[in-house]
């Protein structure tokens, strides 16, 4: 009996320790005298930048890391890859729970909101303030995806957006372009989808229905939009926000649009691409690369088509400070995020990992022309640099997007009629909103 | 407790000064016994019971991992989850895995039992190791290897149906096929270990019954039917609860293969829990489903042990 009590104290107590160990990993702010005293101080200090580029990107980080170790001698940078945005993301959730957080870390686009809403991430501004960073030089769709609540909390590292990737060769034969707006895309099947024909595409084009980042834009383009204005409730079941997946069911029925879902889809609208059964197939800019080395046909980007707007959104990561560490670390984070998002090095950095240039002035630099030149495709994307927006920002984003995403499943693996399930969504958006606090 | 010292008082009254000693003695050696078992528990406490009691108290939290200010927020968890569609389709996605799971691994490895216990030759020992061999393969290789096995375009298994001249089949992607098809490789894998467990019950039933029966004029199939699956029901019970156990959470394959899809059709309560805590954030809620599951694995499991007290028959 008396042991009981004793193992029940001590639980209690060590679970007490817990909990305000917790409640404690929450500095916030540096002081603006001793934000300009750091500024200057060269004491030898050692940061972690947590990451998840992937190996093909090393190289290009490595060289940053370096030129940065030149240019502050005092500062070393550890890269520590911390696997694929997922992964990378629990860790800093088990991270911030641990009270031991990195300085710098990538974030993926999506799930900034929910990190900067617990408090996370540090807010840039008094250092963008006290550097006088130019904001204004970077692309402003870019630069909204990484601020949440009118607060900049890191800048656009790499960055991606979904773009039409199409079989230029077959497109050329068949005397046809790619579609620029929603009227055009009927001719456009009729035209391309040749079923049967050797050689020729089944399908016109592709669509991903495994992640919504590739049909939230088309929603919004048909005029819809994923929550109402006030973000309350669920807007995807509105007759404007039905337009893209009616569409969709339409083209689908009528035999011209392929729509990917599940695990390995990637892989085989991919392989569908290059064995020529797809003549056209929305994807990520950042895999264009992956395409051209592998395609043996000519592939040329075309910008998502639009109607009532036309916008594609933001992927990729951005680097940002965690709210956790020490004030000199801060110092440091916030000059390694400074240089690895400054104008100087856009170019190289972008070409290096296979991602967008951010900053207008380097875009517009004679190394910016050499880049066109090298990589004509992204002009396409350039064109309409100012449409590619933010994806929706809501910390709960992550959780109810799946909702809608299985009515586009239904819809591609069932050949489900998507108007109705999508109503049934709504309600079950609406719950999840409801739930959230 | 002042009852005990009552008691202990009342004690030292009545019994004489050898008992007392006795007594005290005893008292001691149970602080020894203690003492020493003090650091296996001190590791069980911060590894097992500490975290163990700490995710009951965040079940009853809205914590997210990240947020500063936790919120107490009383059985909203447990009573969200219970009134959710979400779970009882999760639930019953997984008892269909674990009754198929349980059934095919149990049916394999007896079958198996049966063709490989052969003492009299080195060929069958060898064809043994082979079929346990997927046994001591990690479930993430394994998962991965058949991720291409059942890959609908180039897949090993779509070529084999197509030189048969079948159709092939989207195995990871239809909604009908895919669950099916993770219990294969659960099978997969822990058939020869089932095997093994079955041919050493086996050999376990004295050669006396079999002879006693066959002079009594019983065929092969009532030998098997009534000495050899009466006396491997302790064997058979000890699978069935394990195989149970680890098919409740099978999480693994899920991962690797399918993620919970497609349409939440292989959305598991374990692997649930895990995109609920650090997918969507919601830590509070998946500890929550942590203790339903557990209280869930429990019952299922003292029943199927209540069960098994009249049909499990223990030799001797």
């Amino acid at each position: 009996m008396k042991m009981k009590k004793w193992m029940t104290a001590v639980l209690a107590g060590t679970m007490a320790i817990g909990i305000t160990a917790c409640a404690g990993s929450n500095n916030t702010g540096v002081e603006p005298a001793a934000m300009e005293a750091l500024k200057e101080d060269t004491t030898p200090i050692t940061i972690q930048y947590w990451h998840a580029h992937a190996e093909a990107q090393l190289e290009g980080l490595n060289y940053m890391i370096g030129e940065f170790s030149k240019k502050y001698p005092h500062i070393t940078v550890e890269p520590v890859f911390q696997g694929a945005y997922s992964e990378l993301h629990k860790k800093l959730q088990a991270a911030v729970a641990a009270d031991d957080v990195p300085a710098v870390t990538n974030v993926e686009v999506a799930s900034l909101p929910n990190f900067a809403d617990s408090g996370v991430f540090e807010e840039l501004t008094p250092w963008i303030e006290r550097d006088q960073v130019q904001l204004d030089d970077f692309s402003q769709g870019m630069l909204g995806a990484y601020a949440y609540n009118g607060k900049q909390y890191g800048f656009p590292l790499i960055v991606s957006t979904s773009v039409f990737v199409y079989n230029k060769t077959m497109l050329d034969k068949l005397g046809v372009k790619p579609p620029q707006t929603w009227e055009e895309i009927d001719a456009f099947n009729q035209a391309v989808t040749k079923k049967g024909e050797n050689g020729m595409p089944t399908y016109a084009f592709s669509v991903p229905g495994w992640d919504t980042w590739y049909y939230d834009p088309w929603m919004i383009n048909g005029g819809g939009q994923i929550l109402t204005d006030d973000m309350s409730a669920s807007a995807v079941e509105t007759e404007a926000s039905l337009r893209y997946i009616e569409n969709f069911k339409r083209w689908k029925d009528e035999g011209h649009l392929h729509i990917g879902y599940g695990k390995g889809a990637s892989d085989n609208m991919r392989q569908m691409f290059l064995g020529g059964e797809i003549a056209m197939v929305e994807h990520t800019s950042a895999l264009l690369k992956m395409y051209q080395e592998n395609a043996d046909f000519e592939v040329g980007v075309s910008f998502l088509p639009g109607d009532e707007k036309r916008t594609s959104n933001i992927g990729g990561a951005g680097i940002v400070m965690m709210a956790g560490a020490e004030d000199a670390e801060k110092e440091a984070a916030w000059k390694f995020i400074e240089f690895m998002t400054s104008a100087e090095h856009n170019i190289k950095w972008a070409e290096s990992v296979g991602y967008l240039p951010t900053r207008k002035s380097a875009i517009d630099s004679d190394e910016g022309a050499q880049y066109f030149e090298r990589w004509p495709q992204y002009r396409a994307v350039y064109e309409h640099f100012d449409n590619v927006t933010p994806r929706m920002q809501h910390p709960a984003y992550p959780e109810f997007s799946t909702v809608y995403k299985e009515v586009v499943g239904e819809m591609a693996l069932n050949n489900a009629d998507p108007v109705p399930l999508m109503k049934e969504a709504a309600g079950k958006i609406n719950d999840i909103l409801a739930d959230y606090e | 407790m002042e009852m005990q010292n009552n008691v202990t008082k009342a004690a030292s009254l009545r019994a004489p000064a050898s008992v007392r000693r006795k007594i005290s003695n005893v008292t001691k050696e149970k602080w020894k016994d203690f003492l020493f078992a003090l650091p296996a528990l001190a590791f069980l406490g911060a590894f097992l019971y500490y975290p163990l009691g700490y995710s009951v108290y965040i079940s009853f939290t809205n914590w997210n991992m990240t947020r500063p200010n936790v919120k107490f927020v009383g059985l909203d968890n447990y009573t969200r989850l219970l009134t959710n569609d979400d779970f009882y389709n999760s639930l019953k996605i997984t008892l269909q895995y674990t009754v198929m799971d349980v059934v095919f691994t149990l049916a394999a490895g007896l079958l198996l039992a049966l063709l490989m216990n052969v003492t009299s030759s080195r060929l069958f020992a060898v064809l043994r190791g082979i079929v346990f061999m997927p046994y001591y393969i990690s479930m993430i290789i394994a998962a991965m290897v058949f991720t291409w096995i059942y890959n609908s375009q180039y897949g090993l298994l779509n070529r084999i149906m197509i030189g048969l001249g079948l159709e092939p089949v989207d195995w990871l992607i239809n909604t009908s096929t895919v669950l099916p098809a993770l219990v294969a490789v659960s099978v997969w894998k822990g058939a020869g270990f089932a095997m093994i467990l079955f041919i050493a019950g086996m050999r376990g039933i004295p050669a006396e019954y079999y002879e006693a029966a066959s002079i009594d004029g019983a065929s092969r199939i009532s030998l098997f039917r009534h000495i050899t699956l009466p006396l491997l029901s302790p064997m058979t019970l000890f699978l069935v609860i394990t195989t149970f156990i680890s098919s409740m959470q099978v999480f693994q394959s899920i991962d690797v293969m399918t993620n919970g899809g497609p349409l939440q059709s292989t959305n598991a309560i374990v692997y649930w829990i895990y995109t609920m805590a650090f997918g969507e954030f919601r830590t509070g809620r998946a500890s929550a489903l942590v203790m339903i599951l557990f209280v869930i694995i429990l019952l299922l499991t003292l029943l199927q042990w209540f069960i098994s007290r009249k049909k499990v028959h223990y030799e001797g």
